[in-house]
């Protein structure tokens, strides 16, 4: 007689097995005592008693979080000196700049960053299922714009015209929401929405 | 096995803003099912180790991207299984063995008497079939939640599974009918 393969138990147990499988079942003791066999050994699994951790990791992932803290503040203050320094250059040099050429820049990158603010809007991102990894990485590229946007504000409230450092900054941010949709479209792709 | 893994909500949005005092409750919280879950993957204590501290920096590195969708151990689960499984693939990547390498499986190992207790069992499967059974029977991935993790076909999940439990039958319950 021929009885049941372990391939067929298992899809029995998960009722898929074949018409031959679940006939066979009915007519043979020793295929319905390996079937039971199978569940008992499952539940023995689900039984065994939980392994708990020979050593305390916590204090070794709190100084990683800590020392990545550390490391990101000191870089935002960092940033935010070299940001202080490029405001000040903008204040200082201004009677120099103002070119027409600088005006074609700026009023390119402008655009630039609407239309691919447009192109995040249409991704509706905040409405998408997102992998821990985009996720982080879409937020550390907000919290970027979000630094060149507080830069460009304080700009704004000066009386300017068309500079370099304003037209970088600019470039700047479009290169930064360049990233962010390329994030987004690159999730949307993978989870496939 | 049976552990109560609820966590107030209260403390998942402190961990999302960052309060370490909440991370670390959370990592208590989880932390032997984190563990026990790689530990009953790989064959190293270590190596269990090591998943258990990568999951929580992952956990830590991207709570502000848990939406609250499901159960926080779920989430938390893929994370471990996930690392467990790239570990699995990056051992065997070194030591030039194919992911589906069964190299220690076969005969049972020198002094491992006919019948054995069903952890023992299990010890004896390669870390990739110990990881079929594992979260097919127990944590209750589907075959095609375990093969897309593994970066395999349902086909090989199946397989894998069919493989493990023909050899702990074997183990446990010594030679029986031929099949």
């Amino acid at each position: 007689m021929i009885h049941c393969n372990m391939e067929e138990l298992l899809a029995l147990r998960a009722n898929e097995g074949s018409v031959w499988g679940r006939q066979h079942l009915d007519d043979c003791a020793v295929c319905r005592a390996e079937l039971d066999a199978l569940y008992q050994r499952v539940a023995q699994l689900k039984a065994l008693p939980p392994i708990s951790p020979p050593r305390d990791r916590w204090s070794v992932i709190r100084s990683q979080v800590i020392g990545a803290r550390t490391r990101h503040r000191r870089l935002w203050v960092a940033r935010g000196l070299a940001a202080a320094a490029l405001l000040a250059g903008v204040v200082v040099f201004r009677p120099f700049g103002g070119t027409v050429a600088y005006a074609d820049e700026l009023e390119r990158a402008k655009q630039q960053s609407a239309s691919l603010e447009t192109e995040l809007q249409r991704y509706d991102p905040d409405s998408r299922v997102v992998s821990g990894r985009a996720a982080s990485a879409a937020a550390e590229l907000e919290d970027r714009i979000a630094a060149v946007d507080g830069w460009l504000a304080q700009l704004n409230g000066a009386p300017a015209g068309p500079d370099p450092q304003l037209v970088r900054l600019w470039q700047d941010r479009v290169n930064l929401m360049q990233q962010l949709v390329d994030v987004h479209v690159t999730n949307a792709a993978y989870v496939g929405l | 096995m049976t552990i109560s893994l609820a966590v107030p909500d209260v403390l998942i949005a402190r961990a999302k803003s960052g309060d370490v005092e909440a991370l670390e409750a959370l990592y208590r919280a989880f932390e032997t099912p984190v563990y026990n879950l790689a530990r009953r993957i790989l064959r190293h204590p270590e190596d269990a180790e090591d998943v258990l501290q990568e999951t929580f920096l992952e956990v830590v590195r991207s709570i502000r991207a848990y939406r609250g969708e499901g159960h926080l151990w779920g989430w938390i689960r893929r994370i471990a299984a996930s690392k467990a499984l790239m570990r699995i693939r990056r051992d065997h990547v070194r030591a030039e063995e194919v992911f589906d390498e069964e190299s220690t499986e076969g005969a049972p190992p020198v002094g491992v008497p006919a019948r054995i207790d069903l952890e023992r069992a299990m010890a004896t499967l390669s870390e990739t079939s110990r990881a079929v059974v594992w979260m097919h029977d127990v944590e209750g991935y589907t075959h095609e939640e375990i093969s897309e993790m593994m970066g395999k076909t349902v086909s090989f999940s199946k397989s894998q599974l069919a493989r493990a439990h023909t050899r702990l039958r074997r183990l446990l319950e010594g030679e029986g009918i031929a099949r």
